[in-house]
């Protein structure tokens, strides 16, 4: 299989793509210690800003990397036939306090997807759901045609 | 000026407790738990008597 062309997305296209999704992977880090989870979220085209929630346990490694507000890169993709595209989006993950929450983010949080508590073996009461928006400084949509060779 | 509407509002699911105003609740209602995520009906919100009423 041969690479026949790579264009860049225009800002419709990714948006799109952006928001026919609802998952992808974050990745985080801590000096040289790299860290990446697959993640849920909300899109908001008109904002640019991702809505999610993210579960961890007090003491996880997890709530180590997300502690502050972390420099994060979120990685979106989709094969359909021999397009490729892709979404890389870099900016800064900020949690939201409980009483910062208004009436848009139960809005934006509404088309997050729920977390999936069965996936953990804590007991939910242990369990620590905190939200954060995810304001990019870059969002990179790119798009890679393949053809096949045979 | 009247004392505003607040109201309390525990999670069925997650069990998640915040005071909200009325067009919080109203989200709530709406859109679901902010926090979990699980369906929201009305009877979540118990009424906070204001310390001024008589």
């Amino acid at each position: 299989m041969g690479l026949e062309q790579e264009t860049e997305m225009t800002r419709e296209e990714t948006d799109a793509l952006l928001s026919r999704h609802e998952t992808g992977v974050l990745s985080l880090a801590s000096d040289d210690d790299p860290y990446a989870i697959p993640i849920s979220y909300g899109y908001d085209a008109d904002e640019r800003q991702f809505y999610m929630r993210l579960v961890s346990t007090p003491d996880s490694k997890k709530r180590e990397f997300l502690s502050g507000s972390p420099t994060v890169r979120l990685v979106v993709y989709e094969e359909a036939g021999r397009t490729y595209r892709s979404v890389v989006v870099s900016g800064v993950l900020h949690p939201i306090a409980r009483d910062e929450i208004t009436p848009e983010h139960v809005e934006q949080y509404g088309d997050a997807k729920r977390p999936l508590f069965e996936i953990w073996g804590d007991a939910r009461k242990d369990l620590d759901i905190q939200l954060y928006v995810l304001r990019p400084e870059t969002i990179s949509g790119r798009r890679i045609e393949l053809e096949l060779d045979q | 000026m009247s004392a505003s509407e607040e109201y309390v509002f525990v999670c069925p699911d997650c069990e998640e407790s915040m005071e909200v105003n009325p067009s919080m609740r109203d989200a709530l209602v709406a859109n679901g738990c902010v926090v979990c995520g699980a369906p929201v009906s009305i009877d979540a919100f118990t009424r906070v008597e204001s310390s001024a009423d008589p």
